[in-house]
């Protein structure tokens, strides 16, 4: 390091070579800790360092301290490749928080437990509560009270209708494998593991057809309602299996195609505002 | 050329009409909507807002009919709405609820939306709170989240229903600041309680009273037809529609001046309380007839 006179106060050449940085260890530490006491030479520095530079340090430091930290599930949802801004979407519903899915795996698990114990009547309520769970979860999803920001959200560009299949996606992503696992520990046949499946994908595009209708609440209120009052029906009069049979799966995949074309074709009933039809 | 043109207004909730005939051009500049409560104000901001449709009349918002699809679209992309009453949704901090707004309004890319949800949260004064929950905000700086949010990418379009409640006086002055610099170049149209919103800042006042409009023109318009009925008196006068005694111990009282009184200049709150008390008059003489 070169000699140079000393004075109270840093040198331009010290104070130059710190603002580019090029100063040694020693140099850049002595002359830090002389602009933390010195105000005079702080104001000179000011001159020295490069403003845009400061910015966006500056910007870069606000970013990591102000920018949301993404929550478990957010995270979990860009390992499989969901965007950021989808995935903050998405957790904005009840239906994408752990209080949800732990209700709706209680509700599989103790199903599937009563399966297991007390077999015609557990399997009935099994196969009953099964394709229910994802239907509650659209309402969950999309409901009056699910979104408290609905008056806002719907006066945005962004689709309703590509926010709602969005997140029913997202509900059907998390509760599908756990109504699956469950129905795997049951006694019986393997397919009666996913025999639900088609019935619970016809429920959630029913429930989703007449959502703009009559409200996410009422319509997944009252397929759950009608499918309830069905499978206590057959599993009195008949086989609880029938509730799992052929005529429930074609039934089922009619229904399903039905109400996805209405989907389709009313997909911008979604966007209207209130009051219009 | 006018932004937005209302033709033949009308909203009905069931059989209870909330607008009727309301016929409105509004152009670029700060327009205060005024009116008691159940006036129709709010209804009339959410039809604005694309929250809710018209059932009569036309409605044209930049050119754009908000009953098709495409136009409904165009609108809301130039539109910022702060409504009376928004929720939030649990967990999100301040920034974080900006920030899935400004996803809402289509900015996709991530360091452009950052900055400008920054630049809304720096205008609504939150910079100190963005990183708190949003439920652990106050009245005033939860207000505050809903208008920051409002202003993300400078809309053509801004439709705030009451935004200086819960503010204290000085969050109120500054929030003068932002609207009437937004005003330059925007439509802004707000409705209040507070008379002396729209004394500082409105160029235009429109007085909605039963689902139609009763006023619209200048303040100074207003104002000015109070003139001669407002006045200081050692007492309550009978006839005054309102009376209240002043710091002075002086009683200001406001409706027909009967002759030989001190009268005063009125203020925009004045002429507001004759506007609808005659209004208010007129129906009663009806109702009786």
């Amino acid at each position: 390091m070169t000699q140079q006179p000393r004075t109270w106060h840093a040198n331009e050449a010290e104070l130059r070579a710190l603002a580019d940085g090029v100063a040694g260890p020693a140099l850049g530490a002595s002359v830090e800790s002389h602009l933390m006491r010195c105000g005079a030479c702080r104001a000179r520095m000011n001159d020295l360092v490069d403003g845009v530079l400061l910015d966006s340090v500056w910007s870069a430091i606000r970013e990591t301290v102000e920018a949301p930290r993404p929550s478990v599930f957010e995270r979990l949802l860009r390992k499989f490749g969901v965007s950021a801004e989808s995935g903050r979407l998405l957790v904005a519903v009840p239906a994408m928080r752990g209080a949800w899915l732990i209700g709706a795996t209680a509700a599989l698990l103790f199903a599937g437990g009563a399966a297991l114990f007390a077999s015609g009547f557990g399997l009935a309520l099994f196969l009953l509560v099964a394709p229910l769970v994802p239907v509650m979860g659209v309402a969950a999803a999309y409901g009056g009270d699910a979104d408290p920001s609905h008056e806002l959200v719907v006066t945005t560009p962004y689709s309703a209708g590509r926010l709602l299949l969005l997140r029913t996606a997202a509900v059907l992503a998390t509760s599908l494998p756990v109504a699956a696992l469950v129905g795997l520990a049951l006694p019986g046949p393997a397919w009666l593991a996913v025999a639900w499946l088609i019935p619970g994908l016809a429920f959630v595009s029913l429930s989703l057809a007449a959502a703009p209708f009559v409200g996410a609440t009422v319509s997944s209120g009252a397929v759950a309602a009608t499918w309830s009052a069905i499978a206590i029906a057959v599993s009195k009069i008949g086989d609880p299996m029938d509730l799992a049979g052929p005529a429930v799966q074609v039934g089922s995949l009619v229904l399903c195609a039905a109400a996805v074309t209405t989907i389709l074709t009313h997909f911008r009933l979604f966007d209207l505002p209130r009051g219009q039809t | 050329m006018s932004s937005v043109i209302l033709t033949g207004l009308g909203k009905r909730y069931g059989r209870a009409p909330a607008l009727t005939g309301v016929d409105l051009r509004l152009s670029s500049g700060v327009t205060g909507l005024l009116g008691p409560n159940g006036a129709g104000k709010t209804t009339l901001l959410r039809i604005l807002a694309t929250a809710l449709a018209a059932d009569e009349g036309q409605v044209r918002v930049f050119g754009q009919n908000p009953a098709d699809t495409a136009g409904r679209l165009a609108i809301r992309r130039r539109l910022g709405y702060l409504p009376q009453e928004s929720g939030f949704p649990r967990g999100f901090t301040a920034f974080g609820f900006v920030d899935y707004m400004a996803i809402l309004k289509e900015w996709s890319d991530r360091a452009a939306r950052h900055a400008e949800v920054r630049r809304v949260v720096g205008l609504a004064d939150l910079t100190a709170v963005a990183t708190k929950r949003v439920h652990a905000l106050s009245g005033g700086q939860r207000r505050r989240v809903l208008l920051a949010q409002a202003l993300i990418g400078r809309p053509d379009l801004l439709v705030l229903d009451e935004p200086t409640t819960g503010l204290d006086p000085q969050q109120r002055a500054r929030l003068r600041d932002i609207l009437s610099t937004a005003g330059e170049t925007a439509t802004l149209v707000i409705s209040t309680h507070q008379t002396e919103d729209v004394a500082a800042l409105c160029e235009r006042v429109i007085v909605l009273d039963q689902g139609r409009v009763h006023f619209d023109g200048s303040v100074e318009g207003l104002i000015s037809s109070a003139a001669g009925r407002v006045w200081l008196a050692t007492d309550r006068h009978p006839e005054a529609q309102h009376a209240w005694r002043i710091g002075t111990g002086r009683w200001r009282n406001v409706g027909d001046a009967p002759a030989d009184v001190e009268v005063v200049d009125p203020t925009l709150e004045d002429a507001y309380l004759l506007l609808v008390g005659d209004r208010a008059r007129e129906t009663e003489k009806e109702v009786v007839a």
